[in-house]
């Protein structure tokens, strides 16, 4: 099999994906106050991004051939989707106290930055311990488990930083902190992916060749299992970090806009005496 | 002065009373403003010990075949003139320049901690003279500025120089880490009103984003000298490839530091820049928000490209291809403050003052420098120049070319505010077109010199067509930069002696340093004039044309801090990232079988876990204590603070009976790799228990002297984050070491 080939077959047209994306657009077009706007124009790069990674020859390679393409999709799913569809939806003030009441357990997990911190990076964590992650391959349900899992924590993190409640986000400057620790984070756990002489994902190893791809993964390619975790975990240390360098020149643009407000202090006492009298000295 | 006032002027602001005189009164100053100028005047000296060194070299390299100076004193030389430049000339510089100007640029009366303050000063001379004290005791270093591991291990250095090195190194990163905690914390906390964080002068911008740099950045140096020392003093192994140690990881360290430290020199000299040729052009800086914001972004990507000083060491292809696309990318926040400068000179009515012809020769010359430096993210010409005198035109573009001349620049910029006199323009214009043309003359032909495949770092070179003269001109060149600092050193004398008195604000410049007298009073301001935007001077000089106003009429951030907590927190980033290291390099070192002694053989999870359940009780008890403290229940808190105390004694008994039982079975700290890696870990750690116990203590002794009874309970709260980051780093190195052996 070629490259070429490979690339036009290797997809695969799960319903349930089509479905998901097609009833997500369809949600937001029939939203009363919809206009073709750029936040529309986000909520379509999310779910072309969504599609792409479960549907795309990715897909088929992240399924038990390449640790890298699995990492691809670990962190398409954590870090790419979540804010672009965050980023679709309608920015307000203030939520609706009304709706909130019951929900407000949640409220605090998405609003509060140091569980939904722990979410983000956590999840990075969690899902490359070595058990959960071969199980991610070999069980069905665990996989679906993972995906879904990446989503929710992908949401929960980027709430705090671009959630709709515009009152309820990080301040810039905490912000910033909040993604930069995020970033070194990631990079500590790409380093010793990229570094660890023993397999992370030992699965990958010896890749149950479904499809007969191997030989050109191995040779044509030239990805060795070895050289496949290096990429994986570099995929986690420098690419993962300018999702979220990305995320921290955003909110620079935001502090920046003229849409931020500063408290307004009294006129009177904006000018500061530093001593009464002069100093001796 | 009334005694009420007096009193609470020596609480905001300890001063050396009255008594200090005359020299006397520099050694016990606290004063930002007499620090800063220490600072200047210490880089100075050492300015000229390096510059001398340099020329030392270029006598040698002028001829093919010379034998000037012998291949061990060159060695030494080019070790001695890199680190004494980077550590005692330009990050000392840095230093005093911020430290002169920010709390001046926020309308503060002084830094947030006038006494760490002197003390991260007087680092310095510590440093540089025990950095110069090896020439006495067996030879200067003589590696090279960056010391490789293994050569710097004791069978290949075997001279103390490396040792020496080594000290002086971790107490200039104290004096640096301090410094730049005294920073952040002054312009997070001591701004004056209206002055927000969206208004501040960008001067000050980048030495906050700059001090991030530097608390990040040199923990991960001390962490490597720190495992150099182990190696050299102990026997232990962290770099010995022959007994199982890596000899990559110490690159891998000292990069991690030594790239941020590249930006670390030159964003303050961005900030110089960003502040003399808006003055000089007339106009306001183009794109304040771009110059701003990218320096957050070069500051965020110089974490992420070191690995590009080490594409020659064979990391494999995916290392390489990741890491040069990073490295190309930084290039273009870079690219944007130029373009700003550019167009802020764009169109203006231009002052060719000296200062002025100084940040004019930086943007060209840093450019070229950038630009050979992008080539080098190219990995297959970085293979081909690396270590060349390519490599040398380059950095020399980047920090003399670049942030000398923007030191220069401020320095004539600046002088008449710290002194009160004007520097000589005849003197200055003769000063900048000597450094110039000897710059370029220097360094320019070293481009061609490096592409010929001259190598660096070796002290003399075969009679090769053209090598002779190339190196004939760079060192006619230095020669005539060296005396272009004669002519700068001159100018200051005669200038101090008998310049033009220089008034408030000679250059009419907007920035509110300007706003003081020169030279300043002791207090700086007597009244610090209002902010509503980034030029107050203009809005004073042009009330029927003021800027516009930045966010809002009168502005305040929307965070408030206290200083002591900024200080405190700032301190334990630094922290953070040196346990990080030490964590890494465990983790580095325990991922495969290795022969001696193991984890599973040697350590005892379940008692480890009690003391470890004392500790994070430790950490509640404490936090009780100040809630109590905060409801005025005095009693309470004192019962809280003592139980918090025990538990971490406890724990350090506990930790201590380990060691012991450990010992006993024979397993030392030079036994093999993972016994190294324990006792470093949990040995520092063990450290900071015993400091935060120490502290404690101290708050106790307060305490029981009724020292929070009036309710300024911020010590109280700052030890407190000291103590519950120690427990938080426990946890984590527990896990790391400990809990895997449970699972």
């Amino acid at each position: 099999m070629t490259t070429r080939q490979f690339l036009i077959s290797a997809w695969d047209w799960n319903p349930w994906v089509i479905a998901i994306c097609v009833a997500a657009i369809l949600i937001y077009g029939a939203w009363p106050r919809f206009r073709f706007s750029r936040k529309f124009g986000w909520l379509l790069a999310g779910m072309a991004v969504f599609f792409l990674t479960l549907a795309s020859p990715i897909d088929a390679l992240a399924d038990g051939y390449l640790f890298s393409a699995h990492m691809s999709q670990h962190l398409l799913l954590l870090l790419v989707v979540p804010p672009l569809i965050l980023l679709s939806l309608p920015s307000t003030p203030v939520p609706d106290r009304s709706q909130i009441g019951r929900w407000k357990w949640l409220n605090w997990i998405v609003w509060h930055p140091v569980p939904t911190w722990c979410l983000g990076v956590g999840g990075m964590w969690l899902w490359h311990a070595p058990a959960l992650c071969n199980a991610a391959v070999t069980s069905a349900w665990v996989h679906r488990l993972q995906y879904v899992s990446l989503l929710l924590m992908g949401f929960a993190f980027w709430w705090p930083i671009i959630g709709p409640w515009s009152k309820q986000r990080l301040s810039p400057l905490a912000g910033i902190i909040y993604l930069f620790s995020a970033c070194i984070g990631c990079t500590v756990l790409g380093i010793i992916i990229t570094f660890s002489p023993v397999e992370v994902c030992s699965i990958y190893l010896h890749p149950l060749d479904r499809l007969g791809i191997l030989p050109l993964i191995q040779n044509q390619w030239g990805l060795t299992p070895a050289k496949d975790q290096q990429l994986g975990g570099l995929l986690m240390w420098v690419p993962a970090c300018l999702i979220y360098f990305c995320g921290i020149l955003g909110l620079l643009a935001r502090w920046y806009g003229k849409a931020y407000d500063e408290a307004i202090i009294p006129e009177s006492q904006l000018t500061k005496t530093l001593i009464e009298e002069p100093h001796v000295h | 002065m009334s005694a009420a006032a007096s009193a609470s002027a020596a609480i905001e602001s300890p001063q050396p009373g009255s008594a200090a005189r005359g020299l006397y009164s520099w050694v016990a100053t606290v004063d930002h403003k007499r620090i800063g100028i220490l600072y200047l005047l210490t880089a100075l000296v050492f300015f000229a010990a390096g510059g001398i060194e340099a020329l030392l070299m270029r006598i040698q390299l002028a001829r093919p075949d010379n034998t000037f100076l012998s291949p061990d004193a060159y060695n030494q030389l080019f070790t001695m003139h890199g680190t004494t430049m980077i550590f005692l000339v330009v990050m000392p510089t840095l230093f005093g320049l911020a430290n002169y100007l920010v709390p001046l640029m926020i309308g503060a009366r002084d830094m947030a901690f006038p006494r760490l303050n002197a003390l991260s000063y007087w680092l310095l001379p510590c440093g540089g003279l025990l950095l110069h004290f090896s020439l006495l005791a067996g030879g200067a270093p003589a590696l090279g500025w960056f010391s490789y591991a293994p050569l710097s291990e004791t069978p290949y250095a075997s001279t103390p120089g490396v040792d020496y090195w080594g000290l002086s190194l971790l107490i200039l990163g104290a004096g640096s880490v301090a410094a730049s905690i005294n920073l952040i914390a002054t312009i997070l906390t001591l701004r004056a009103p209206g002055s927000t964080i969206r208004r501040l002068p960008l001067f000050v911008w980048m030495i906050f984003v700059n001090s991030f740099l530097v608390i990040l950045a040199l923990p991960a140096l001390n962490a490597a000298i720190v495992m150099l020392f182990i190696d050299r003093h102990l026997g232990t192994n962290f770099f010995a490839p022959t007994h199982g140690g890596s000899a990559v990881l110490w690159q891998h360290f000292f990069w991690a530091f030594g790239h941020p430290e590249v930006y670390i020199m030159a964003l303050p000299a961005f900030g110089i820049i960003s502040e003399v040729v808006p003055v000089f052009a007339r106009r306001p800086i183009f794109g304040y928000e771009f110059v701003a914001g990218s320096t957050v972004a070069i500051a965020l990507l110089s974490f992420g490209v070191w690995a590009h000083h080490m594409f020659a060491v064979g990391m494999g292809h995916p290392m390489d291809l990741f890491f040069a696309a990073t490295s190309m990318l930084i290039a273009v926040p870079t690219g944007v403050k130029v373009f700003a400068w550019s167009a802020t000179m764009w169109g203006g009515s231009i002052r060719l003052t000296t200062a002025m012809l100084f940040a004019v020769a930086f943007l060209i010359q840093f450019t070229v420098g950038g630009l050979s430096g992008v080539t080098f993210a190219v990995v297959p010409i970085d293979w081909q120049v690396t270590d060349t005198y390519y490599l040398v035109a380059h950095f020399h573009y980047v920090l003399f070319g670049g942030t000398f001349f923007a030191v220069f620049a401020g320095l004539y910029y600046w002088f008449p505010q710290i002194t009160g006199r004007m520097l000589s323009e005849r003197l200055g214009k003769l000063n900048f077109w000597m450094a110039l043309i000897g710059f370029n003359t220097a360094f320019f032909v070293q481009h061609f010199l490096g592409l010929m495949g001259m190598t660096r770092r070796i002290y003399t070179y075969p009679d090769l067509p053209g090598w002779g003269l190339f190196n004939m001109i760079s060192t006619v060149g230095a020669f005539l930069l060296g005396a272009s600092v004669l002519v700068l050193l001159s100018n200051i004398i005669v200038s101090l002696r008998s310049g033009k008195p220089a008034g408030d604000n000679p250059w009419q410049a907007w920035t509110l340093e300007w706003a003081a007298t020169s030279p300043p009073l002791a207090h700086n301001f007597d009244r610090v004039p209002p902010i509503r935007s980034r030029r107050p001077l203009w809005d004073l000089a042009h009330p029927q044309n003021p800027d516009p106003v930045v966010g809002g009429v009168a502005a305040r951030d929307d965070f408030v801090l206290e200083k002591n907590q900024a200080g405190m927190a700032s301190f334990l980033i630094s922290e953070g990232m040196f346990f990080l290291m030490l964590i890494l390099a465990y983790l580095f070192y325990n991922n495969h079988a290795m022969s001696g002694p193991t984890p599973a053989g040697t350590l005892n999870p379940q008692r480890a876990g009690i003391y470890t359940r004392c500790l994070l009780a430790s950490s509640l008890t404490l936090w009780l204590a100040e809630k109590k403290l905060k409801a005025q229940k005095h009693s309470a808190f004192r019962l809280l603070l003592g139980l918090t105390i025990l538990l971490g004694v406890v724990f350090i008994f506990g930790q201590g009976r380990e060691y012991l039982r450990i010992f006993h079975e024979g397993v030392m700290v030079d036994s093999n790799l993972f016994a190294t890696t324990f006792f470093t870990l949990t040995g520092f750690h063990g450290l900071h228990v015993c400091v935060g116990v120490i502290a404690l203590l101290i708050v106790m002794g307060l305490a029981l002297a009724g020292d929070f009874k009036q309710g300024r309970i911020e010590a109280v709260k700052s030890i407190g984050l000291y103590w519950h980051f120690v427990d938080a780093v426990w946890l984590v190195v527990f896990s790391v070491i400990y809990l895997r052996l449970l699972l």
